[in-house]
C-alpha cells in the first residue's frame, strides 16, 4: 500500500512477528534447523535500525526464537516478547519499555488476525502486512531527518537498558547507591560545533524531559550555538553497561543586568531518566548560575501532557511557578532563589568546565 | 465511593513502595518529604507514581496542581487525592 497519509509522524519503533514474517516459515514447526529469515524484510529492518529505529519482536514463540533473530540480523533487538499473551498487550508492554506512544510504533504481522486485534486494541499503531514492510523504507515515516551515531546504536542501548533495569531489581540499595555502583558517569561540558547534529535530533526526538515543548530547527540551533556558544551545556552519559553518548542539553543565560540568570532550553533524552541525569543537570545550572553572581533562576517551561516528568524534575530540585495563569504559547515560568541550600550535585558528575 | 486521607496515604505507601523498589517506604509516617530526603523520589519514580495515581483514583495529579505541591509529603498528596475522590455522596 501507500504511505498512509494520516499525518507525517515518525515511526521510532518497528515491532515484528517472527512466524512467516521476519522468517520464511515457522520456528517451532521446523525441527533442528529454524527455517531461514525473509531476505526483503531483513533487509528492511537492518535498514531501518541503521536509521535509529527501534527494532523489537513480538512473537508467539519460545524466547529462543528472539536469541535465533538476533544471530541473524546481527543487531540487538530493543526490546522482545515472546509468549502466548494477546500481541496488544504485548505491544502495550514493548511501549512502556522503550518509552513511546502508540503512535511512534508500527507492528509488522502476516497474520490477518493479530493485524486487526492490535488495530482494534491500539488505533494509533501503524499496522503493516509483510508486503507493506517490504516498501516502507521509502515512506516519510520511516525517514528520520537526523541520523547520529547515538541514533544508529538506539537498539543496542535499549539492550543494555534491558540488563540494567535486570540488575535494579536485583539490587537492594537506594537509587543514588545503584547508579554509584553501576559506575554511572554524568559528565558536563560546554558544547562544541560537532555536536550540533545530535543537539537538533534531541531537539526533535525529546518530549517527557523537554522545557521548551517544540523542536527548534537545525538552523535555531546553528544560531544559539553562534551566538551563545559557551551558554550551551551538554550531558554525556555512561555506565558500565554502555555509553549513552550525549543523551541532553541546557542553555544557560546570564545578563548581568538582571537580578536572575535564565534558562531558556533544556532537553534531556527519556533514556536518561531515573538515572539521575536531569537531577545532576538541574543542580548543575543552579550552581553555575550561583557561581555566575544570580540571585534567581528562572526556567520557563511550555506545559504538555508529556512533559509531566520534567516539571517533577523542577519540582525535586526546588522550582516553584509564578503564580498565576499560564501565558497564550502555554508557557510557565518556573524559578528558585540561589540562596542557602542549593541541591547537591551528585559525586558522579565530572564537570568540564565547574562553576 | 468516599476515601479518608488515611485510606488513600495507606495505599500510597504501597505504590511509593512498588514504583521505588524500597520495601521500607511501606511503614512511612504521613509527614515523610517525597522528594529529597525522605522517600527520594525522582522524575522517573514520580511519574510512575502520578499515573498509578490516576489509574486508582482518576486524580489527574499533573493536570491539576501546575507546581505539584501536593507531592510535598505523603500526606499532603493523600489529602490532595481524597478531597477529589471522596467530595460526593457516599456509596448506598
Amino acid at each position: 500500500m501507500d504511505s498512509p497519509a494520516t499525518d507525517g509522524a515518525l515511526i521510532k519503533c518497528v515491532v515484528w512477528d517472527i512466524d512467516n514474517t521476519l522468517l520464511d516459515g515457522v520456528y517451532l514447526e521446523s525441527g533442528e534447523q529454524p527455517p531461514p529469515a525473509n531476505p526483503v524484510l531483513l533487509g528492511v529492518l537492518r535498514e531501518l535500525a541503521g536509521r535509529g529505529i527501534l527494532q523489537a519482536v513480538a512473537s508467539k514463540n519460545p524466547p529462543a526464537a528472539a536469541g535465533y533473530l538476533t544471530e541473524l540480523a546481527g543487531l540487538d533487538f530493543a526490546a522482545v516478547e515472546c509468549g502466548w499473551d494477546a500481541k496488544p498487550d504485548a505491544l502495550g508492554r514493548i511501549a512502556a519499555a522503550v518509552g513511546l506512544v502508540e503512535a511512534e510504533m508500527a507492528f509488522v504481522d502476516d497474520d490477518m488476525l493479530e493485524r486487526a486485534e492490535v488495530a482494534a486494541a491500539l488505533p494509533s499503531v501503524l499496522v503493516l502486512t509483510p508486503a507493506d514492510a517490504a516498501d516502507a523504507a521509502s515512506w516519510p515515516q520511516f525517514s528520520p531527518p537526523v541520523v547520529t551515531a547515538e541514533a544508529r546504536r538506539r537498539g543496542q542501548l535499549y539492550a543494555e537498558r534491558s540488563r540494567r533495569q535486570a540488575a535494579a531489581s536485583q539490587f537492594g540499595g537506594s537509587r543514588v547507591d545503584f547508579l554509584r555502583h553501576v559506575g554511572t558517569r554524568v559528565t558536563i561540558a560546554p558544547a562544541a560545533a560537532a555536536d550540533l547534529p545530535r543537539l537538533h535530533e534531541l531537539s526533535v526526538r525529546t518530549h517527557q524531559l523537554n522545557s521548551s515543548g517544540e523542536p527548534l530547527t537545525e538552523g535555531e540551533l546553528g544560531n544559539l550555538l553562534a551566538s551563545a556558544g559557551p551558554d550551551v551545556t551538554t550531558v554525556r552519559l555512561a555506565d558500565d553497561f554502555g555509553d549513552d553518548g550525549l543523551v541532553g542539553a541546557a542553555v544557560l543565560v546570564r545578563d548581568p543586568r538582571d537580578q536572575a540568570a535564565t534558562v531558556p532550553l533544556v532537553m534531556m533524552s527519556c533514556r536518561a531518566l531515573g538515572r539521575g541525569t536531569l537531577d545532576a543537570l538541574l543542580a548543575w545550572l543552579c550552581r553555575a548560575a550561583a557561581a555566575s553572581g544570580a540571585a534567581g533562576l528562572l526556567v520557563p517551561c511550555r506545559l504538555t501532557d508529556r512533559n509531566v516528568p520534567f516539571r517533577l524534575a523542577l519540582a525535586a530540585a526546588g522550582f516553584r511557578a509564578e503564580p498565576g495563569p499560564p501565558a497564550p504559547d502555554g508557557r510557565v515560568v518556573f524559578s528558585r532563589a540561589l540562596a542557602g541550600d542549593l541541591p547537591a550535585v551528585p559525586d558522579y558528575v565530572v564537570t568540564a568546565s565547574r562553576p | 465511593m468516599t476515601a479518608t486521607a488515611d485510606q488513600v496515604a495507606g495505599e500510597l505507601r504501597d505504590l511509593l513502595a512498588e514504583v521505588t523498589g524500597r520495601d521500607e517506604l511501606h511503614a512511612i509516617p504521613p509527614e515523610t518529604v517525597l522528594f529529597g530526603g525522605g522517600v527520594g523520589l525522582d522524575s522517573l519514580a514520580g511519574t510512575l507514581l502520578l499515573r498509578q495515581v490516576q489509574r486508582r483514583y482518576g486524580v489527574d495529579v499533573a493536570a491539576e496542581d501546575l507546581n505539584l505541591d501536593s507531592l510535598e509529603t505523603l500526606g499532603t498528596l493523600a489529602a490532595f487525592i481524597a478531597a477529589r475522590v471522596g467530595g460526593g455522596p457516599a456509596s448506598p
